[in-house]
């Protein structure tokens, strides 16, 4: 390309991450303390925009809270919540200083603001439980012009103990031990009901006033347990917005305490550069009119021995830009199939996209079908058949990537062409990589280490690999102590193997994966499974490609590993046979539902079911639940096994191409029950970004 | 004084994060460089030239003024485009030409596509216009015409999202424009666009049947683009 004066090139791509939408001017709608929609310690009746996903922690005196949470739909939202009481032993000397608990709030919004009506919520703060954060409540917000907002409601629970009018619904029962972690369904909006209420003043773009009458008493933190001095139901305090992300506030609270928050609010459907990052495409390569150059369109060019490889490289050049590899290429004079294995660019369907540009340069005239087969693992996804016309036709066209969808088809992938090139230098192939890498079990705790991790594939779909991982820094649980669990240790030694398994083998399995018939693929993985568990897995899935429902199945037989992140077997004698039957529906919108019913690690019987919603520039928000035969009382504190996870993509945040991302899973509590193995390369995720649930939604990145 | 313990780890947690972050990943795939290493490295080479600027006394870097003599010299057609909002301002040169629709490219990877000098697609700048349905050059050059005009773009959740207008063309007279030291006289031509609760003008400045000058709205994100044809 053409050299042009560089100084003045440069700036193009240097400020082409700055832009950015401009702010919208109606008020925020803010969050609390506790890093749900609301006042200051007080809940409102408002709710976030849709899939806004938030990270707030707040330091009160001795009590700390951090608190993820997310915009599940228009109304409904869920968060979850970590905190700590410091001092816990002020009074009773001798008992811990610090007493944790994590807490799910659930609330859903009844009736949105109209021109007179009030937005109004109802909700349920820690209702799955100890219970000493619960509280209840229904409360409505109601704007005045785009300054003021009033809110009043009326609490239950911790929200009911100050000022209450009585007990509208009967009385509070207490929790037993056998609540703990269930749905404390018995005592929601029981108990003494008092009234709260607030205003929020907007005394600038970035400034907000919040003052409220607050009807928690904390009579745990100031009566029992002597935390904190609570003189006064009034708090009040100021709130600074720094960008579209990030807002801080400062309070007074309960007359004799000074509080801080911090909130980061993502929106998991716009990228912090407002764009797709990344370079621009080649333009489609125009072929001459037939009737001008006949005999460009004439198809001997196949009958040449060298042309098979003379296509692969030039090929293989002009997707490498794109982090494109060639795995076969098969041609006819008519038609070509390209197996490719995108490496980078994070939608499917861009890839799909930057492989047709590629071909229409490099296959002879006569060629007018592309057949692009994504390849995942070894075996090939789906096939998306374009025809070079439409492409051509359609490049420039208004709605262009609509029209080439109305004339793409997406079939199974089929078996490989018998006249296929592959590339002899393909396989085996040896891969290593060092990464630093960083966890997060919970809220403010987590580690960072480096992950060496290496694979060597024999032919596609078959490949060894492993991974060490070493922390480097950290604040996990690492105290070496075994767990008190009642049931076999599957997963509660978790300290231990961080204590005494740094650095340790993480994996090192040999996996096959194969497509046994249409629609069917399977994995067979042997070897070191996951940091706790070893032994062999077995995979079936059925999965058409145009099916919003996916079937599968897997059987597993494992042994439990020593917790020193070496080779053996002495320190658990421990070994189990599990399995699950799964279904997975895509319910559309993002929202994908999953059921697996079998038999989990300890041995126990159950079903889980999970949700999670997809973006289609790889943010994913989920939750799950696990119910088996075990009891509440051996599971321990957690009661079942539940949580949420999320992952947030690297190039969401950076613009770039890069299909990395962050991923976490937290659990209110573990336990042994309801525990699956950790195998990499479960089918299901694997195959169906290239299926046509997960193509059609990102599909207008086709043309990017 | 807890609360200095927890923060202080978290201080330390994050420490460690950047470092390694700083560190980057290495291994056999060099096609993935670390994109935290490579942002971080951008800003600290951003951060770096302002601070040798300041020190320096300069306000802000000031090239060399680029004169139509240093442009010519390639011997190639040149397209100027500045976009105001983001101090963009490149020389373009053509990367592809069907028909009428030409694509021009910055050396960057950025590339803008115009059918008979009106925008129709931009790629790599972020918030692109993916496609659009624009007026043809004979009815863009009607005065008085109307035609609907509507952008493709990509929207929240990488959705293709459109925005249709109801366009009137008026031509404003005569004038004479100087680019690069070149004078041209030129029909100035003003499309202003409706939709609800919104309004866009695209200007043109025409010369023969040309558009020798215009202002283009891109998308919502990137906005207006100045386009000159400095050298045909």
């Amino acid at each position: 390309m053409l050299h042009m004066p560089r100084r003045l090139l440069a700036s193009l791509a240097f400020s082409s991450i700055l832009g950015s939408g401009p702010v919208a001017a109606e008020m925020t709608k803010s969050l609390n303390i506790n890093g749900t929609t609301g006042l200051i310690d007080m809940p409102s009746g408002e709710a976030q925009d849709d899939a806004t996903f938030s990270f707030s922690t707040a330091f009160v005196g001795p009590i700390s809270r951090s608190t993820i949470s997310f915009q599940i739909t228009e109304r409904l939202s869920g968060s979850f919540r970590f905190q700590t009481w410091r001092d816990w032993d002020t009074l009773f000397p001798g008992a811990a200083s610090k007493y944790n608990n994590r807490s799910f709030d659930i609330r859903y919004q009844l009736l949105k603001e109209g021109q007179y009506l009030p937005s109004l919520t109802i909700g349920l703060i820690d209702f799955s439980g100890q219970g000493v954060f619960s509280s209840e409540y229904v409360a409505a917000t109601k704007s005045f012009g785009d300054r003021v907002k009033v809110t009043a409601g009326l609490g239950w629970g911790r929200l009911g103990s100050y000022g209450s009018i009585g007990e509208v619904f009967g009385d509070r029962p207490p929790l037993t031990n056998g609540d703990n972690g269930t749905p404390n369904a018995d005592q929601w909006f029981r108990g003494d009901a008092a009234p709260f209420a607030g205003v929020e003043v907007k005394l600038t773009d970035t400034w907000t006033f919040k003052g409220e009458y607050s009807s928690d008493a904390y009579l745990l933190e100031d009566d029992e347990r002597g935390l904190i001095e609570r003189d006064s139901p009034f708090n009040f305090g100021f709130e600074y917005q720094k960008g579209p992300n990030t807002r801080y506030g400062i309070y007074s609270l309960y007359g004799t305490e000074v509080g801080f928050v911090f909130h980061l609010v993502l929106d998991p459907k716009s990228r912090a550069t407002g764009g797709v990052m990344g370079a621009a495409p080649v333009a489609v390569k125009a072929r001459p009119p037939r009737a001008a150059d006949p005999e460009a369109y004439d198809g001997g060019w196949v009958t040449q021995p060298d042309a098979g490889p003379l296509l692969r490289k030039n090929l293989a050049k002009r997707l490498a830009v794109d982090g494109i590899i060639i795995e076969n290429l098969a041609y006819t004079a008519k038609t070509v199939q390209i197996r490719i294995r995108n490496n980078r660019i994070d939608a499917g369907s861009q890839a799909i996209g930057r492989t047709a540009r590629a071909l229409s340069h490099v296959m002879p005239a006569s060629v007018e079908v592309f057949e692009i087969v994504p390849v995942v693992k070894g075996i090939g996804a789906s096939k998306i058949t374009i025809r070079r016309r439409d492409l051509e036709r359609l490049e420039f066209a208004p709605n262009n990537a609509t029209l080439l969808r109305e004339r793409v088809t997406i079939t199974d992938a089929g078996p490989l062409p018998a006249n296929a090139v592959g590339d002899s230098n393909l396989y085996p192939k040896f891969r290593w990589g060092l990464r630093p890498d960083f966890r997060m079990p919970e809220p403010l705790k987590g580690e960072a280490g480096l992950r060496l991790s290496a694979s060597y594939d024999f032919r596609p779909g078959l490949v060894l690999s492993g991974a060490v991982y070493g922390r480097l820094v950290g604040n996990v649980d690492r105290s070496g102590n075994p767990s008190s669990s009642v049931l076999p240790h599957v997963r509660t030694d978790g300290g231990r193997y961080s204590k005494f398994g740094n650095p340790g083998l993480e994996r090192l399995t040999l996996a096959w994966y194969a497509r046994p018939a249409p629609d069917f693929y399977s994995r067979i993985t042997v070897g070191y499974l996951e940091r706790m568990h070893a032994g062999v897995s077995g995979e079936l899935l059925w999965k058409p490609v145009d099916s919003k429902l996916a079937l599968g199945a897997e059987l597993n037989y494992s042994k439990q590993r020593d917790t020193d992140g070496m080779l053996g077997f002495d320190e658990y004698d421990y070994d189990v046979v599990t399995g699950h039957v799964s279904a997975y529906y895509d319910f559309g919108n993002g929202f994908l539902g999953q059921l697996d019913v079998g038999k989990y690690l300890a041995g126990d019987i159950g079903a889980t079911v999970s949700i999670d919603r997809v973006f289609v520039n790889g943010w994913r928000v989920g939750a799950f639940a696990t119910v088996t035969d075990v009891s509440a009382e051996d599971f321990g504190s957690g009661g079942f096994d539940k949580g949420i996870r999320f992952t947030i993509p690297l190039n969401w945040a950076l613009g770039d191409e890069t299909t990395r991302n962050f991923s976490t899973t937290l659990r209110p509590s573990t336990g042994d029950g309801g525990a699956r193995l950790n195998v990499d390369g479960r089918l299901y995720d694997s195959i169906r970004d290239y299926h046509s649930d997960a193509l059609d939604p990102e599909w207008g990145r086709v043309w990017r | 004084m807890g609360q200095g313990v927890a923060v202080k780890a978290m201080i330390r947690l994050t420490a460690g994060i950047v470092a390694l972050a700083l560190l980057g990943a290495c291994g056999s795939e060099k096609a993935e460089p670390s994109p935290i290493g490579r942002a971080v490295g951008n800003i600290a080479k951003a951060t770096v030239s302002r601070v040798k600027a300041r020190r320096s006394g300069a306000v802000a870097a000031t090239p060399a003024p680029v004169t139509r003599a240093d442009l010519e010299k390639f011997g190639l057609p040149i397209l100027r485009a500045v976009i105001k909002v983001r101090g963009a301002d490149a020389f373009l040169t053509m990367s592809d030409a069907k028909d009428n629709v030409v694509t021009w490219a910055t050396t960057d990877g950025t590339t803008f596509t115009l059918r008979d000098g009106i925008l129709i697609q931009t790629r790599g700048l972020g918030p692109d216009l993916m496609s659009a349905q624009v007026p043809s050059l004979g009815a863009l050059l009607t005065n008085g015409g109307t035609y609907q005009r509507i952008y493709y773009q990509l929207g929240d959740n990488d959705q293709t999202t459109r925005r249709t207008y109801d366009c009137t063309v008026s031509v404003v007279g005569k004038e004479t424009i100087e680019i690069f030291s070149r004078a041209h006289s030129v029909t100035r031509i003003s499309e202003e666009c409706v939709r609800p609760k919104e309004s866009i003008t695209n200007d043109y400045w025409v010369e023969g049947s040309v558009i020798r000058k215009s202002r283009q709205l891109a998308s919502a994100g990137t906005g207006f683009i100045e386009f000159e044809r400095v050298v045909d």
